[in-house]
């Protein structure tokens, strides 16, 4: 083992190196750009009705199937602000940054976070 | 192609099968997480004969290989076909450009990153269309794949330096004989 590692060559060690501080450097790099650019999906009734991310502040108003319900986007947070329902569960939850929020008698459900970049997957061999 | 070039291959084929077929038994962390080790063989051909044993040696397991687990055709088959034959082709070009430059070692490390990038792109155009998850995902596969690739470079250089060595030691013996 160490006779193999004392053989290899001056490239060798230069191009391992470089890989590894690569990849690592892309790793950091690619948290970063990701989590800036995190995405919001709202729901009614399972079909997408409002796409957009948390960067901007504002406050959305969306139809569901009990009346108007009001998501609201602040400081790369989100929130149910308003929602016409008994319960208001989704009220309740407050403020999150990734995950869902479900207004079940509404039918709308709110996804953040990166819960929207899962459809990756392949099995190599 | 002479008979003893097809016992050579046949034999590293069944070598590399065996790999391929060990490693897909072993329990991973990450389902597409693999060590890669048959490319240790494909390594070793290249190293002691020459490129066209070692992209013959590479088409055959990937091939046979799917075949036994059940994967022919599909999905993971194509991403073994691009990953294996673009990593077998980086080493061999790196191989004829200069012999000295890069040991086992380098040119494993090589093969290892050409093997992750074209399956990354197969995967992108084929299967993901969303290049950010692409792009999320390839740093971290280039760093495991250089990790592997590292460890496959070495045994590949002990393998090849004792199987020289055998050889030269037995045609010491017939000289003496």
């Amino acid at each position: 083992m160490r006779r193999a590692l004392s053989n290899t060559t001056i490239a060798d060690r230069i191009l391992f190196f470089i890989l590894i501080v690569v990849s690592c450097a892309g790793m950091f790099y690619s948290r970063d750009a990701l989590s800036q650019g995190t995405d919001v999906v709202i729901e009614v009734g399972g079909k997408s009705v409002y796409a957009t991310s948390l960067d901007a502040n504002r406050e959305i108003p969306v139809e569901g199937t009990h009346g108007r319900a009001i998501v609201e986007i602040r400081d790369g947070k989100i929130r149910m602000k308003e929602a016409r329902c008994d319960n208001h569960i989704c009220m309740k939850q407050g403020w999150i940054t990734q995950g869902t929020i479900v207004c079940l008698p509404n039918s709308i459900v709110v996804i953040t976070g990166g819960g929207l970049n899962k459809d990756v997957d392949a099995v190599t061999g | 192609m002479q008979l003893q070039d097809k016992y050579r291959v046949a034999i590293l084929s069944a070598y590399a099968l065996a790999l391929h077929g060990f490693e897909a038994m072993l329990p991973s962390p990450i389902p597409w997480l693999r060590v890669g080790l048959a490319n240790i063989i494909t390594l070793t051909a290249l190293l002691l004969f020459d490129f066209r044993t070692a992209l013959m040696i590479t088409l055959i397991r990937v091939i046979l290989g799917s075949l036994f687990t059940g994967t022919f055709l599909g999905p993971s088959f194509i991403l073994s076909l691009g990953g294996g034959v673009c990593g077998t082709c980086s080493m061999g070009i790196m191989l004829l450009m200069s012999r000295k430059l890069f040991g086992p070692v380098g040119l494993s490390l090589i093969g290892a990153l050409f093997h992750n990038a074209a399956q990354l792109f197969l995967a992108h155009w084929l299967f993901i269309q969303r290049i950010e998850a692409v792009l999320f995902i390839s740093p971290l596969i280039i760093l495991i794949g250089t990790i592997t690739g590292f460890m496959n470079g070495i045994v590949a250089e002990i393998l090849v330096k004792n199987l020289l060595k055998k050889e030269s030691d037995s045609l010491h013996n017939v000289a003496q004989a």
